[in-house]
């Protein structure tokens, strides 16, 4: 079949092209901006790398990309740990008390951040939890764990209760049923999980700011969180930094987009 | 009577063991703590001591011309939810006929989803700057004369603040139009058509009702984006100033205790967004429980 590209379709395409500008426009600015001096920023012609040396001077980058790969990591790895029990109890094991664990759990969505910051950060600095990356891990695992179970559940309800039985049926235990027939069948889930936890624990300020004390375990988006706050008005310098900070996550996003979409969507329901 | 048969019971038990590390996860630091919230907002709380006032630190703070006026920030980015929504859906019509690249464009406009509102209100920040691009643009238009320092005053600043949390949105609500055109029916739009009926006709009596949920599913991500999610970029372009001009509630919590010291007052506020937010959700769940029956 031809398609034709009348009139109209060439003024939605004019008008995509010229919305994609407006969207890209933190990325063109960022690396635009980033190759040029301080002095270039405010006129002067030309580019240079002397921001991208700075950078490294006034941002421990390496340090902070670390520190946010490593606290991703450990609230992924709890959440996905607690979430994907969870799931499946409340979507295969059910028993009178399940609903109250659904709703308590999966409820917790509801309360925000900022409702719960000021005792969760008291409570934490007792427990001393505040010095490492302890703090961050679990509050970020917390926040996580709400929306990732009802994800797990809503999935694990796809599986056959039939298929379950069967296997404990055949002499498996119903943790080994989780581990050897759940578990491979739930990767697409897992997956969504992983990359929506990601993204958004990459990105996060609040939580980091408040939870990592030590600056040396500072995220990277909160060391540039704090660079900016602190009103250094090097633009070239912040904008290199933003760049680095923003490309792992971009990466990410456009090798799961759709995954990521996925688990956008998933909250709408059948 | 059916006897418990020994598989059921080994089925709850694991089942009550496998939940439990996520509820205590949850509980530990969302469950108990909006608990002490609760406790705390009656209390003077300085983050070591705590003296209680009971109901008089709400009725306080009612009278707190501050207060109102966080609340009134708040209400006027609310504004911008419908034109959050609406435009976005206008993308979605057009991503939605398909022309070529579509896909392409349906990535970048989703794109800034995948990055940080630190980094969004720093590139934010230098668009709105009085030698920013905003400037460069009337300037360019012939219109150097309005030349703008909106950063500077403080409505100029929330308006600021408001714009970027309509692009920000873009992405998210346009996605979620999208997936919703893929659900629409065509052949009523093709059955309607022979009935003679026209593309606005068809558009609000086939379309619209069509899309229902998914119109709901981004109001309420957006309400809950405007007061929950702009923390990062009130902190980087604005600092929640100048004044109050660009104080939100949930800022206004950060400052209260992390500023001033003033726990108790933070803790209260905290309380306030918990409800609000409690009594969109459970609107939410009305709503989609009456559409089930």
């Amino acid at each position: 079949m031809k398609k034709k590209f009348g009139l109209k379709n060439t003024l939605i395409f004019a008008t995509m092209s010229l919305l994609a500008v407006v969207m890209l426009y933190p990325f063109i600015f960022m690396i635009a901006t980033s190759f040029k001096s301080k002095e270039q920023y405010f006129g002067a012609p030309g580019h240079s790398l002397s921001s991208w040396h700075n950078l490294f001077k006034a941002l421990p980058v390496g340090r902070q990309l670390i520190n946010s790969t490593l606290v991703c990591a450990g609230a992924i790895f709890i959440i996905l740990f607690v979430a994907t029990m969870a799931g499946f109890a409340l979507a295969k094991l059910r028993s009178k008390a399940s609903p109250y664990f659904f709703l308590g759990i999966v409820g917790a969505m509801l309360i925000p951040l900022q409702s719960i910051i000021i005792p969760a950060y008291i409570n934490a600095s007792k427990l001393n939890l505040l010095t490492g990356y302890w703090g961050a891990i679990f509050v970020y695992a917390a926040l996580g764990t709400p929306f990732a179970t009802f994800l797990m559940t809503s999935y694990f309800r796809g599986i056959p209760d039939d298929l379950v039985e069967a296997a404990v049926v055949d002499g498996l235990s119903y943790g080994a049923v989780f581990r050897k027939v759940a578990m491979p069948l739930a990767v697409p889930a897992v997956i969504t999980v992983i990359v929506l936890q990601f993204i958004q624990i990459w990105d996060d300020l609040l939580v980091g700011l408040l939870f990592i004390q030590d600056p040396n375990y500072r995220t990277i988006t909160v060391g540039l969180g704090a660079l900016s706050a602190g009103r250094v008005t090097d633009i070239p310098v912040l904008m290199a930094g933003s760049l680095i900070s923003a490309i792992p996550a971009v990466v990410v996003y456009l090798i799961f987009q759709r995954q990521l979409v996925n688990g956008l969507t998933a909250g709408i329901g059948k | 009577m059916k006897k418990v048969s020994p598989l059921h019971k080994s089925r709850r038990r694991t089942g009550l063991i496998f939940a439990s590390p996520a509820l205590i996860l949850v509980a530990a630091f969302l469950g108990i703590p909006i608990i002490q919230a609760g406790y705390f907002s009656f209390t003077e709380w300085n983050g070591i001591t705590a003296i209680w006032h009971g109901i008089s630190t709400y009725t306080h703070e009612l009278h707190n011309p501050i207060f109102w006026r966080v609340l009134q920030n708040n209400g006027y980015l609310l504004l911008g939810v419908p034109i959050a929504i609406l435009f976005p859906m206008g993308i979605a019509f057009l991503l939605n006929e398909k022309v070529v690249g579509w896909k392409v464009f349906r990535t970048i406009y989703f794109l800034p989803t995948a990055i940080s509102w630190v980094v969004i209100g720093m590139v934010a920040m230098r668009f709105f700057a009085q030698e920013g691009l905003l400037n460069g643009l009337l300037r360019g238009a012939g219109l150097g004369f309005i030349k703008t320092d909106l950063l500077s005053s403080e409505q100029g600043a929330l308006f600021t603040v408001g714009i970027t949390f309509i692009w920000s949105m873009v992405g998210t609500n346009t996605i979620i139009f999208l997936t919703g055109m893929a659900t629409l029916d065509q052949s009523l739009n093709e059955a309607a058509r022979m009935d003679g009926a026209n593309n606005l006709r068809i558009f609000r009596s086939i379309t619209l009702p069509q899309l229902t949920r998914f119109i709901q599913f981004s109001f309420i991500i957006t309400i809950i984006s405007a007061f929950t999610a702009l923390f990062s970029l009130i902190f980087v372009m604005t600092g929640g100033g100048p004044g109050f001009g660009t104080t939100t509630l949930e800022f206004f919590i950060y400052q209260s205790a992390f500023s001033r010291g003033d726990f108790g007052t933070g803790a209260m506020l905290g309380v306030l967004l918990f409800f609000i937010m409690a009594i969109l959700g459970v609107g939410q769940l009305l709503i989609m429980r009456n559409r089930d029956e």
